[in-house]
C-alpha cells in the first residue's frame, strides 16, 4: 500500500478522487469482486484536489505533506584513520584519486593539518611552527 | 514559476522587532525551487535573525516551519499549526502566500520576508529570467514564442525601438532586444510573414487594468453520483 496517498476507513471507492485528479496520478482497477485504488507519486502534483473533493473526507492528505525519508542507496564510508570521523564514501575517494592522480590520505581536516605540521617540522625543523593542539 | 528575493535584513528586522514570538514559515513551492523561501532558507533566516546584534533589546523567539503551498487557504487552515503565543508570522512565500496566510489567520500579523520579483524561467542552474508578465492576452503564437510584453523593456508590439543596437537593448547591452530575438526566431521558422499581419490593439483589461482578476473553474468537485 502507498506510503503517501492514504485513505481512512471512510473510503467507499466512489472514485471522485480519480475523476478529479488533474495530474492523472490516481487510477483504479476492478478485478473480479475487488476495486483497487492506485496512486502514482511521480505524477502527483500534491495539489490537494483529491482531499478537497472527497465526499467521504477519507483522504489523509498529511501523508502527502509530511512523510518519512526513503533510503536511496547505502555506500561504504572512509573514516579518519586517527579519530574515526566519517569523511567520504569509498566510491567518492576513488573518484577523487582518479581526478587528482594521487591517493589521498584518509584524514579529517584537523588531523590533516596536524600531519602537515609534523611533516614540516621533520623536513624544515628551523622554519616550522609548534604544533597547535585544537 | 514565481521568483522571489529576500528583503534586506534591516527591513525584515524592523518589521518583527516589536514581536516576542515569530513563526518563520517557508513555502514548499516556487520560492523553494528558486532558493529564496523554502524550509532551508527559513532555517537560515531564523539563525540570522536570532543574532542579538540586530536588536536594541532582546530578540524575539523564533519557530521555523514550512508548508507545501502557502497560497491555498483551505490547505494552510487545515494543516498549518500556529505555535502557542505566536505574535506574528514571517512568511517566505510570494505575495499570494503572505496574503493567504493573513486571511487564514486573521488577526495575526503576517509579514513578508521576500519581495515577489517576477514570473521567471530557469535557463541554467541558479539563473532565473523574467519571461512572462501574466498580461492575460498571450501573443506568443505570432512572436515566435518570445514575449514582447515581458522581454522588451518598453513592451513594444510593433517591432524594435531606435535603441535596439546589434541585437541588444539600449537599457543594457547584455539584455537582448526582444524584437531582434523575435525577428530571428521567426526567420528560422520561415514565418516572417507574421510580422506583416495586422492585429487589434492589445486589450490590457485581462492584464489587471480592470481590477484584480479572479478565475473560476466550474465543474470541480463532487463524486460521480452527485
Amino acid at each position: 500500500m502507498s506510503n503517501y496517498f492514504k485513505v481512512n476507513e471512510k473510503c467507499n471507492g466512489c472514485l471522485a478522487c480519480v475523476q478529479n485528479c488533474p495530474a492523472d496520478a490516481l487510477n483504479s482497477e476492478d478485478i473480479d469482486d475487488k476495486r483497487t485504488l492506485f496512486h502514482n507519486m511521480t505524477r502527483c502534483a500534491r495539489c490537494g484536489n483529491c482531499w478537497r473533493v472527497c465526499p467521504q473526507e477519507a483522504i489523509d492528505f498529511r501523508f502527502l505533506l509530511e512523510n518519512k525519508w526513503d533510503a536511496v542507496i547505502t555506500l561504504n564510508l572512509v573514516r579518519c584513520k586517527v579519530c574515526d570521523e566519517a569523511l567520504y564514501t569509498i566510491n567518492f575517494g576513488e573518484t577523487l584519486t582518479g581526478k587528482l592522480e594521487a591517493a589521498t590520505e584518509p584524514l579529517c581536516p584537523r588531523h590533516r593539518e596536524a600531519f602537515s605540521l609534523l611533516a614540516k617540522a621533520h623536513y624544515f625543523p628551523g622554519r616550522s611552527r609548534p604544533e597547535k593542539e585544537k | 514559476m514565481i521568483v522571489g528575493d529576500l528583503k534586506p535584513l534591516e527591513e525584515i528586522v524592523s518589521s518583527i522587532v516589536d514581536f516576542r514570538k515569530v513563526l518563520i514559515l517557508g513555502c514548499g513551492s516556487c520560492v523553494s525551487v528558486c532558493l529564496s523561501g523554502g524550509e532551508r532558507e527559513a532555517r537560515e533566516l531564523a539563525l540570522e535573525l536570532a543574532h542579538i546584534k540586530h536588536y536594541k533589546g532582546d530578540p524575539p523567539a523564533f519557530v521555523v516551519g514550512s508548508i507545501l503551498r502557502q497560497c491555498e487557504q483551505d490547505l494552510v487552515t487545515a494543516f498549518q499549526e500556529i505555535p502557542p503565543d505566536t505574535d506574528a508570522i514571517l512568511s517566505l512565500a510570494c505575495g499570494c502566500g503572505v496574503q493567504t496566510l493573513a486571511d487564514a489567520f486573521e488577526p495575526l500579523p503576517v509579514l513578508p520576508a521576500l519581495n515577489t520579483s517576477f514570473f521567471g524561467a530557469s535557463r541554467e542552474p541558479g539563473v532565473w529570467q523574467e519571461v512572462c508578465q501574466g498580461c492575460g492576452d498571450c501573443v506568443l503564437s505570432f512572436t515566435g514564442g518570445i514575449c514582447p510584453v515581458a522581454r522588451c523593456a518598453k513592451s513594444l508590439f510593433n517591432g524594435p525601438c531606435g535603441g535596439s543596437q546589434n541585437g541588444s537593448c539600449e537599457v543594457d547591452k547584455y539584455t537582448p532586444c526582444a524584437w531582434a530575438l523575435i525577428y530571428y526566431r521567426l526567420k528560422k521558422q520561415n514565418k516572417l510573414y507574421l510580422l506583416d499581419s495586422l492585429h487589434c490593439s492589445k486589450d490590457w483589461q485581462p492584464g489587471g487594468t480592470a481590477g484584480p482578476r479572479t478565475r473560476i473553474r466550474t465543474g470541480i468537485g463532487g463524486s460521480p453520483g452527485d
